[in-house]
């Protein structure tokens, strides 16, 4: 379906940084001493239809990586392209902005305008939009064309967001945290039209803190804390070892400690937990444990830890190892 | 869900820039005119204050007693211009730094739409309303009698010369003002001031008043529109190149200082 090479990622990022000037500061000679790291070193990139999410807890970067790659911020070093492009470089500028979509963290629309109105306004900016109409069906507006923006609910509004991002039709297409405030079936149909955007070869870069999210969505996800890289890969394979591991978790009878475990666990509120890299084995020392003695495992589970389990882990070592610094 | 094709972008560049410049002018306009609140500042408030003036003065206005003029030929075109500078400079100032807050700004900026398309379309629209507000003033003096002025050329060249120079002043505050709760205060403050110093409610007999503010943008705009407005005298050359001077000096601050984005790098 593509005739273009491979090598030509949609997003090429080596060796970003980028620091502010601290707030509060004065902005005097000493400026220096007062900078923030926003990020460092950061390098990813993306091919062509990929989607991949941003991850990381407020503050860690990735609004700052997104408005770089939108080519609202400048960079202080390393190398960025977008689309072959250079975002920095204001002579491409219009080109960039023609193929690229975003919707933005918050809700951006005027009050007193249409739905229909605020998008085809949007439409005349771009040589080749999409058709209104299609675009309202894409965001499930339909029957809405003729409400005011102001009449809008929270989560209609977002949609019409949504659909402004669209309208161009972009081949890479940046969502900033695009289902806040969404009900869950809402979400569910925005996560169905990411996916049909998909088929049609749109690259999409999301940030989110929803993990259920990341997981349906994104082919990869990339983990920023402090301003750096703790982890990329696939959702299935983040954490590199961890996400091998299981965990066993039961409850048992109230005279049983810890100590009685055929295997290395430890409790947590009466709740048993035994993580391990060899659950096989494990499950079936305990299983064989518990009939032999007639105990029974109540609520027994197997899982492996969850997306947000592996997230979690990954942003507090950040943390840890930052504070240590 | 339906799902979405995309067929090949064909690479159109050229697009005709003065459909760009409709496009948007359109879309300010619809925006505008469905804003009650827009709408009653704008064109309620001059209108009510002329109307009051008349029906106060009575027949005492026919008299040339107000800085040499009749009463309401005096204040018709001071009133212009207020309504002008609120239109121009002060709500540009305030939706601008609004707009720029609820990220409506930035929004437009990662559109294709080239700044100037932007601008150029705020810039028409103001100049657009600031003609509607005119007219309604000339209008209801017209009713008291007032004497309908005959030089429409300078009135449209000088109106459109004051208004495009006060929008660049209010782009300018819009670029210095970064708190958008603060916009309407800090364009009032500067432009209550200004206007009560300018003659816009009362002559001004001071001499070294009216020297400096002759140097500033509302006197300038007062008398190069009180001459076609009522004294059916032509372009005042000096006063609008005052005003055009400041247009210039509106530009350059907006060019250092304009920010899309809501967050300061």
């Amino acid at each position: 379906m593509h005739s273009k090479p491979i090598t030509q990622n949609a997003i090429e990022v080596a060796d970003l940084r980028k620091s502010y000037r601290a707030s509060g500061g004065s902005g005097g000679s000493s400026s220096r001493a007062n900078t923030v790291t926003a990020v460092r070193d950061v390098s990813f990139s993306m091919e062509r239809g990929e989607i991949v999410a941003l991850l990381g807890p407020n503050g860690a970067g990735k609004t700052t990586t997104l408005e770089i790659l939108e080519g609202f911020r400048h960079r202080d070093g390393g190398t960025v392209r977008v689309l072959v492009m250079d975002p920095a470089d204001r002579s491409v500028a219009r080109e960039l902005r023609e193929r690229t979509g975003l919707v933005l963290q918050d809700i951006a629309v005027e009050s007193y305008l249409t739905v229909r109105e605020t998008i085809a306004r949007q439409a005349g900016y771009y040589a080749a939009p999409r058709r209104v109409p299609e675009v309202i069906d894409l965001v499930g507006l339909d029957g809405l064309e003729r409400r005011k923006v102001k009449g809008l609910s929270g989560g209609q509004k977002r949609r019409l967001d949504l659909a402004l991002g669209l309208i161009g039709r972009p081949e890479l297409l940046y969502l900033d945290e695009p289902t806040t405030g969404f009900d869950p079936s809402a979400r569910h149909d925005a996560w169905d039209l990411v996916r049909d955007l998909r088929q049609t070869g749109t690259t999409i870069l999301l940030t989110t803190h929803d993990m259920a999210e990341a997981e349906a969505l994104a082919d990869r996800v990339i983990v920023l804390a402090d301003g750096v890289i703790v982890a990329q890969g696939q959702t299935a394979t983040l954490g590199g070892q961890d996400a091998e591991r299981a965990r066993i978790t039961f409850r048992l009878p109230a005279d049983l400690t810890a100590c009685d475990l055929p295997v290395a666990g430890s409790a947590v509120d009466g709740e048993f937990v035994i993580e391990t890299s060899s659950p096989t084995e494990d499950l079936h020392q305990l299983t064989g444990w518990a009939l032999r003695r007639s105990i029974t495992l109540a609520g027994l589970t197997v899982d492996r830890p969850s997306l947000e389990d592996v997230y979690l882990r990954l942003t507090r070592e950040g943390a840890l190892a930052d504070a240590q610094e | 869900m339906t799902t979405v094709a995309l067929p090949a972008r064909p690479l159109v560049r050229g697009r005709n820039n003065l459909r760009l410049l409709a496009h948007q002018v359109r879309y300010e306009q619809l925006s505008f005119w469905r804003n009650p609140q827009s709408a009653i500042f704008t064109f309620v408030f001059p209108v009510l204050f002329v109307t009051i003036l008349g029906a106060l003065v009575g027949t005492s206005g026919k008299r040339a007693s107000f800085g040499g003029l009749p009463i309401l030929e005096y204040y018709i075109p001071t009133i212009a211009v207020m309504s002008v500078l609120g239109s121009c400079y002060g709500q540009l100032a305030v939706a601008l730094a609004a707009r720029r807050q609820n990220g409506i700004l930035k929004r437009v900026r990662a559109t294709p739409l080239p700044a100037w398309g932007y601008f150029g379309g705020l810039l028409a629209h103001c100049i657009l309303v600031s003609f509607v507000d005119v007219a309604l003033i000339v209008a209801v003096g017209r009713l008291y009698g007032v004497p309908l002025p005959t030089n429409w050329l300078a009135i449209i060249g000088t109106l459109a010369l004051g208004a495009a120079s006060f929008c660049s002043l209010g782009v300018a505050a819009a670029s210095v003002i970064s708190n958008a709760d603060a916009a309407p205060a800090v364009a009032q403050i500067v432009m209550f001031p200004l206007l009560f110093l300018s003659g816009t409610y009362m002559p001004i007999s001071s001499k070294w008043l009216t020297q400096i503010t002759g140097w500033l943008p509302v006197r300038p705009f007062n008398e190069a529109l009180t001459g076609p407005l009522s004294q059916h005298s032509g372009v005042g050359t000096h006063q609008l190149e005052v005003l055009a001077l400041w247009g210039v000096v509106g530009i350059a601050v907006a060019v250092r200082r304009f920010r899309w984005d809501p967050r300061p790098e």
